[in-house]
């Protein structure tokens, strides 16, 4: 019996389908699938993070016990290119990412050799007897060594060290910052930091001589896109590669790019006629796969005394690491924040220059919320620093900034166009469900107890679902307008739908299914949802960026709509009535108003496949339909949130105690109420992460000094409070249904809301403004010594 | 598998999710890569390698411990809890497993099988604990999508039914 009523799915708090699997443990991530004959790699990877490649003697590995296969980055370079990916700026500069490093190493941590032997056991007794001649280079570890005069370059044919130069002006700032009433200057930085899904990278291949297929499982968010990469580098025609991505075990982004092992596994399986493994150690993940965040901006802010914004200029630098990535390019944070950084404000003169910086470091990737959170982080602290300037509460400064109800779809001064919003609305709730004013008395309370309390607030818009001409104005290579969908009934009249993204944590199996069964009027329990597979899906992006509801969705409810067409034209056929004269209820086509006239989905399904000539003339045996969608007008569609963070600081020893944290959270029309609170959940505890403890810590010879848990602190069930979420559902203008993405919100705002927390708290020793992430205890006692000596003074 | 150079390896009996088991086992393979790649259950998952997230966490004599920091020589005369011990399907499913997919306590569910044996050992020392003491019970595992909150809810739902079930059960 259906659990839920077909017709009635979408919005209803629904369990997922697919939980018992990796309940049971029966999940097959792409360690546990088993091969016969396969053998393992480890890697042989740099120490060093800037030096010439001299001699590399493997002759000790290959004669080392068990092992089958050592490749070098020259050997490698015939077999596969390098990864580029350009972008189509007239600035632009670009870098070719050797799969193994040749003459040079870029990067501590990257690889320059690979070990193939029986276990990773044996794989890495032998990569330990790699010898390498390293001839160090002048390390630039930093945006500052890299922009300094004399500054070593370190690609070659490059005038600097940008990858890319970025300038936007809207409006006219110059005018207004002369006539304003006051300008204030901010430095703000948000450290390196990454994604950790608990699941490290890891593939196999196997090369089939007599197909002459090879065949790919990777933990990827983008298995299209790697197919297309991988085909690129290899030079073997898509048609002969298969990418699988079965369970992954997290993404988080740091899984949405193609990576130099993916094609060194490759190659090793062809060279070897043997299925190859990899699996990544956290140690090479927290080194080698893709950090994220790492943003200095400086902010000029011109403000009136009634605390408007009136205008801003932000100069922005983006440590990108060393090479640009695929599919992404390292022009992504850059322009990404140059855009977004107005947020929900009525800004309408700003200024920004923004610069992506090559480095001896990991390369810089995607990481939920992708230069988000740095862009909210900036504009949000702009918003406290003029209401400590002008002495108003920050509540109400926001309120008086914020883009009003009236004037949606609001244009941006960066020109993205917000479609829709509830801005005041969830600022007015958050005010509400936080029960703000008296958190502001039990502070005042604390404080007389000798307790430092503080509340911070913060509020952005996502942009989400990304389409088409976003992706053109960033000057990207691969346009990722769009996701696709095929929905196919079979003859017992039940329905796969194939999509282009992936799920890896999201819970597209229930989502998507529910969407396609209210299309069809069938039961939750007959749709099934397959993705990740290469040779089964439509091509599309893959997930990332807020995007697979509204645009696998979409897809998923168009081709949907197709069959349920063909299903009311069939029906109606047989029951001889026009086609406007039927509808589709209870998994039934019946005449309108004449119940139990009807003929069932899966009769319909049956005949069309094995009755052909009941068909209506022209239709054809095939209940089958693909369709993409691309979010109009291509900016994508903006949801929005404002948060509250309730903190306790020991002044004593920095620590911050999060007491409280309360999210009001609009992504449009919802349609899994429950997958979305565990998505704003995550992405929040992610957010705290980043606020509070996560940083990745390279020192001056590029050596990086967080590789273990031990070192990069992630938050546990301890470090996140019960976090509070209520919601309201402005649905788009321009979407199916109304959705909006929302899988990163909650990772953007936490930033900027426990940094107001904390120099809230620590308000009574003297204002010194917070404007690093992550606040460490070590900076929360530097601000407190700087607040006593503003004080003193 | 040929983990070591000397071929030395050591005998181990084991129980093995109450059933009895002997293998012969090389002395450095680490527990948690025995069990996932010789005994084939592969719901036990590694995320770290150095004792830290608590991915590959098992009961071992009822108590919890991190198999990657265990040798598989080590256990012999041990009884080993894995996930794969508690239900055997959807329709089968433990009260810890059921509480967690009526609660969507798991997103990518590769912390998940670790998380429901920690919650496990919890509530057959403490059949009744407060938020405090799931939340503390289970620092030691890092789960990167959920955020907790729909953890700790899906405990405290499991300890209320189990205590239901055994009131039930006189």
């Amino acid at each position: 019996m259906a659990e839920h009523e077909p017709g009635r799915l979408v919005g209803a708090r629904i369990k997922r389908t697919e939980d018992p699997r990796f309940l049971l443990g029966q999940a097959r991530y792409v360690d546990d699938i088993v091969l016969p004959g396969v053998l393992e790699v480890a890697f042989v990877r740099s120490p060093m993070a800037h030096a010439e490649i001299g001699a590399i003697d493997v002759a000790a590995a290959r004669s080392a016990p068990g092992v089958h296969h050592v490749i070098t980055g020259e050997e490698i370079a015939q077999r596969a290119g390098p990864i580029r990916c350009d972008s189509t700026y007239p600035s632009w500069q670009g870098t070719a990412f050797p799969a193994l490093a040749t003459k040079r190493v870029m990067f501590t941590g990257e690889a320059v050799a690979a070990v193939v032997a029986d276990d990773r056991y044996l794989a890495e007794d032998a990569a330990a007897l790699v010898t390498v001649d390293y001839r160090p280079l002048e390390v630039v570890a930093s945006v500052a060594d890299a922009i300094r005069e004399g500054a070593p370059r370190l690609h070659e044919g490059w005038q600097d060290n940008y990858f890319v130069k970025r300038h936007f002006v809207g409006g006219d700032p110059d005018t207004v910052f002369a006539e304003a009433d006051g300008v204030l200057e901010l430095d703000l930085i948000t450290h390196r930091q990454t994604g950790i899904p608990m699941e490290n990278r890891g593939c196999i291949a196997q090369y089939d001589r007599a197909e002459e297929t090879l065949t790919v499982w990777t933990s990827t968010q983008i298995p299209h896109l790697v197919r297309t990469g991988l085909a690129d580098s290899l030079g073997i025609p898509e048609n002969r590669l298969r990418v699988i991505s079965p369970d992954v075990g997290g993404g988080f982004g740091i899984k949405g790019n193609l990576f130099p092992e993916e094609i060194v596994v490759c190659v090793l399986a062809m060279e070897t006629g043997r299925p190859i493994k990899w699996i990544e150690d956290r140690r090479e993940h927290l080194l080698a796969s893709i950090h994220a965040r790492e943003h200095h901006h400086t902010a000029k802010v011109a403000y009136d005394r009634d605390g408007h914004l009136l205008a801003l200029r932000v100069l922005m630098y983006v440590d990108c690491g060393a090479y640009s990535v695929y599919p992404w390019t390292a022009t992504m944070d850059t322009g990404m924040a140059l855009g977004i950084l107005p947020g929900p404000y009525r800004l309408r003169h700003y200024e920004c220059e923004g610069y992506s910086v090559a480095t001896n470091k990991c390369p810089l990737g995607p990481y939920r919320g992708v230069s988000r959170p740095a862009a909210c982080f900036t504009i949000e602290r702009v918003m406290d620093a003029i209401a400590h300037a002008v002495g108003i509460d920050p509540l109400e400064v926001r309120r008086r900034n914020l883009v009003r109800p009236d004037e949606f779809p609001y244009t941006s001064v960066t020109g993205l166009v917000y479609d829709s919003g509830s801005f005041l609305e969830s600022l007015d709730k958050l005010v509400d469900v936080s029960g703000y004013h008296g958190l502001r008395e039990m502070q005042e309370a604390a404080r007389r107890e000798g307790r430092y309390l503080g509340i911070g607030i913060g509020c952005y818009t996502e942009q989400t679902a990304h389409s088409t001409s976003e992706f053109v104005k960033r000057g990207v290579p691969i346009i990722f307008g769009y996701e696709a969908a095929t929905v196919r009934m079979d003859p017992s009249g039940t329905v796969t739908v194939h999509v282009s993204t992936h799920s890896h944590g999201q819970g597209h199996e229930t989502t998507i299914a529910q969407l396609v069964a209210d299309q069809l009027r069938i039961p939750l329990e007959d749709v099934k949802v397959n993705f990740g597979d290469t040779s089964s899906t439509p091509y599309g992006m893959g997930t990332f960026a807020s995007r697979s509801a509204v645009l696998a969705g979409g897809a998923a409810i168009r081709a949907g709509a197709e069959i349920r067409e063909m299903l009311l034209r069939f029906g109606a056929h047989l029951l001889e009535v026009d086609p406007g004269d039927v509808e589709l209820a209870d998994s039934c086509v019946s005449v309108k108003g004449v119940p139990g006239s009807g003929i069932s989905v899966k009769d319909l399904a049956r005949f069309a496949y094995h009755r052909p000539e009941k068909l209506p003339p022209g239709m054809e045996p095939m209940l089958e339909a693909g369709a993409s969608y691309d979010a109009d007008p291509g900016n994508g569609t903006f949801a929005n949130s404002a948060q509250l963070a309730l903190v306790e600081v020991d002044p004593e020893t920095g620590a911050v105690k999060l007491l409280r944290y309360v999210v009001i959270e609009d992504c449009g029309r919802m349609i899994n109420p429950l997958v979305v609170d565990g998505q704003v959940h995550g992405g929040i505890a992610q957010g705290i992460g980043g606020a509070l403890l996560e940083e990745l810590v390279y020192d001056d010879d590029g050596q990086l000094l967080t590789t273990t848990f031990l070192d990069y602190l992630l938050p546990s069930s301890t470090d996140i409070p019960d976090i509070v979420v209520a919601h309201l559902e402005t649905p788009s203008a321009f979407t199916p249904g109304g959705m909006k993405g929302m899988g990163e919100s909650g990772a953007i705002a936490p930033g900027p809301v426990i940094a107001a927390a904390v120099e809230n708290a620590i308000g009574p020793f003297g204002y010194a403004f917070v404007n690093e992430l992550p606040i460490t205890p070590e900076r929360v006692c530097g601000w407190i010594d700087r607040a006593r000596a503003m004080h003193a003074n | 598998m040929s983990r070591t150079t000397d071929r030395r390896e050591v005998a181990v009996r084991f129980l093995l999710n109450g059933e009895k088991r002997e293998a012969r086992v090389d002395p450095r393979a680490l527990l948690s890569d025995f069990i996932r790649h010789d005994l084939g259950l592969t719901g036990t998952h590694v995320g770290c390698e150095h004792g830290v997230c608590g991915t590959c966490t098992v009961l071992v004599d009822g108590r919890s411990v991190r198999s990657c920091l265990l040798f598989a020589a080590q256990i012999d005369g041990a009884a080993i809890e894995t996930i794969e011990g508690l239900g055997s399907d959807r329709d089968d499913l433990h009260p810890l497993q059921q509480a967690f997919w009526e609660h969507h306590g798991l997103q990518c569910g590769f912390c998940t099988p670790a998380m429901i044996m920690v919650a496990k050992e919890l509530l057959a020392t403490n059949p009744d604990p407060t938020d405090e003491e799931i939340r503390e019970a289970i620092a030691g595992n890092i789960c990167r999508c959920t955020g907790y909150v729909f953890i700790v809810e899906a405990i405290r739902a499991a300890a209320h039914q189990m205590a239901g079930e055994r009131r039930a059960d006189g």
